[in-house]
């Protein structure tokens, strides 16, 4: 059964579990590929996670000069090959994101791969499988789409990945509660 | 693009038309060259070394593959700038120091850890050794002669370049270049070898085919090319003829697989020293401000380029803002999503982002 890493923005506390466990990952060499934002910083206490979204027509690897960056066959974009980036930072400029990171020191770029030894064979990404709000999910299509349905108040404030991003994605974004006034029990 | 060149030139006019496609002009140019440095090299082909006639013939299918290779690579849009205006830049002054360091020291890999760059010296010098000594055997560009008794005279494209004695150090080393290139390559494979296998990092993201196949491709060759030796000296010569073969079909088989797998980034690494000067050269010239922040972050010509070469493909990133996205420095960019999220414009708040490293 396909699944795919869901990001329902608002259960966010700001705890930071997903950066931790992200170094955690084999491959990772214990850095973190994954942000966490205040969306407010001076008012108020709410964040929001952002990670790669995992796009089907990804501009990172279109204008990677040396063929770098791999699209896996689950749909992940992968990490840059170690032996073919050239450290052009193309990608971090390209990214409309802003999600790949640069270390100068090794001339490489990284970058989120959905944890692809773990996502390939249907285990939950590590920022996934640690969140403790549901803020990232890691679930079906059917169960995307049941989401949807529950949320469907149609009053035109349902919040998904289309209008807000900028191509179609892989990872699905959803912002359904506080816009809707639908109160949530964790 | 193809329109627009046939319109600005006459047809049948370059001499690039003589050919039918890249391909064919760069085969023809190469094989042209080969046989030609051949001819001076072997005194009119007069000293060709028929024993290694399947390691010529195999080159030849490995030219083939590599300009099959090359030539897709580089007509995608962003290799395509980065060779053009890598051309350009290629006599900077930093050039020959940026590739010493990417290219024959590997300053990058032992900053990603020693064990690493080892590996990788190991590997990468003595494949660079054995190339030296067998390209130029196999196309008789170098060869031996004995003239006088218990002296050896190395001819490299027709000269005589030294007299030799046949048992000095000059003439052992010359005869044991490959031993030492087979050495160096088989412990510096075994120790790649053990880091897939043990380093739990790399573990996570080894592959039988990509990762592994290469280096026991090295490790077949090596080891094989050692036999060689080891049956001339120990054996008498037992069952040599066999593992010359052998040994042939091993070499055959890696470089016709060289320009399409992991070991592919030998022809393409030059490329990062391109891209090196690339970026030193446009950020001297004009730095592009963020939009939001003002930040200096990137060149305005690489900015421009990526906005050019997305385009290409199709992907357009031009915001309602009055912005391209590629004109935003990365945490504004990553705000600046957030804000898309939630409606409020958390990329305006002058705030340095938080905490972004998961140190407590």
């Amino acid at each position: 059964m396909k699944k795919r890493l869901y990001l329902e923005l608002e259960n966010c506390i700001g705890c930071r579990s997903c950066l931790a466990a992200c170094t955690q990952c084999g491959g990772h060499e214990e850095r973190n590929r994954n942000y966490v934002y205040d969306v407010n910083p001076l008012v108020n206490r709410q964040t929001m996670p952002l990670m790669c979204l995992h796009c089907v027509n990804p501009a990172c690897a279109r204008s990677c000069p040396a063929q770098a960056i791999q699209i896996h066959e689950t749909g992940a974009v992968l990490s840059a090959l170690v032996e073919k980036c050239i450290g052009c930072q193309n990608c971090t400029i390209a990214c409309p994101y802003g999600i790949p990171k640069f270390d100068t020191e090794q001339n490489l770029m990284y970058k989120c791969d959905l944890c692809i030894d773990r996502s390939k064979d249907g285990i939950p990404p590590m920022c996934a499988s640690v969140c403790p709000t549901n803020t990232l999910q890691w679930l079906t299509d059917e169960e995307i789409e049941a989401k949807q349905k529950q949320f469907n108040l149609d009053n035109g404030k349902w919040v998904t990945s289309m209008p807000y991003l900028e191509g179609e994605t892989n990872v699905k974004v959803n912002l359904p509660g506080i816009l809707q006034g639908v109160t949530k029990l964790f | 693009m193809q329109a627009n060149t046939s319109i600005t030139k006459k047809p049948g006019s370059s001499v690039n038309d003589a050919f039918a496609s890249h391909f064919a002009k760069s085969m023809f140019l190469t094989i042209a060259g080969l046989l030609i440095l051949t001819f001076i090299g072997t005194r009119m082909f007069t000293h060709v070394d028929l024993n290694l006639y399947g390691y010529m013939v195999g080159t030849i299918v490995f030219i083939g593959g590599f300009f099959y290779r090359f030539i897709a690579w580089g007509e995608r849009p962003p290799t395509k700038l980065f060779i053009k205006k890598g051309l350009k830049l290629l006599f900077r002054k930093s050039t020959p120091k940026t590739a010493v360091n990417h290219l024959a020291i590997y300053d990058f890999i032992r900053n990603r850890g020693v064990y690493r760059w080892v590996q990788h010296i190991l590997i990468g010098w003595g494949c660079v050794l054995a190339f030296l000594v067998t390209f130029p055997l196999v196309f008789s560009w170098m060869y031996f002669t004995m003239e006088d008794n218990g002296y050896y005279t190395i001819v490299l494209f027709g000269m005589n370049i030294m007299n030799v004695k046949a048992d000095g150090i000059i003439a052992w080393l010359s005869y044991n270049a490959l031993n030492i290139a087979a050495i160096m390559v088989t412990a510096g494979v075994c120790m790649a070898l053990y880091r897939r296998l043990k380093n739990m990092q790399a573990r996570a993201e080894q592959k039988f085919m990509y990762d592994f196949l290469p280096l026991y491709l090295l490790l077949f060759i090596s080891i094989t090319g050692l036999l060689l030796t080891f049956q001339n000296v120990v054996l008498h010569g037992w069952m040599q003829p066999q593992m010359s073969l052998i040994h042939q079909f091993s070499v055959i088989v890696t470089l016709i697989y060289l320009p399409f797998g992991k070991l592919a980034h030998i022809p393409f690494r030059p490329l990062s020293v391109f891209a090196r000067n690339y970026r030193e050269h446009y950020s001297e010239q004009h730095m592009k401000e963020c939009k939001v922040c003002g930040d200096q972050f990137v060149s305005v010509e690489q900015s421009n380029d990526v906005i050019q070469v997305l385009d290409v493909n199709e992907i357009d990133f031009n915001m309602n803002d009055g912005f391209n996205l590629a004109e935003l420095c990365l945490p504004c960019r990553r705000k600046y999503r957030i804000a898309k999220f939630s409606g409020f414009a958390t990329h305006q708040v002058k705030v340095k982002e938080a905490n972004q490293n998961a140190n407590g």
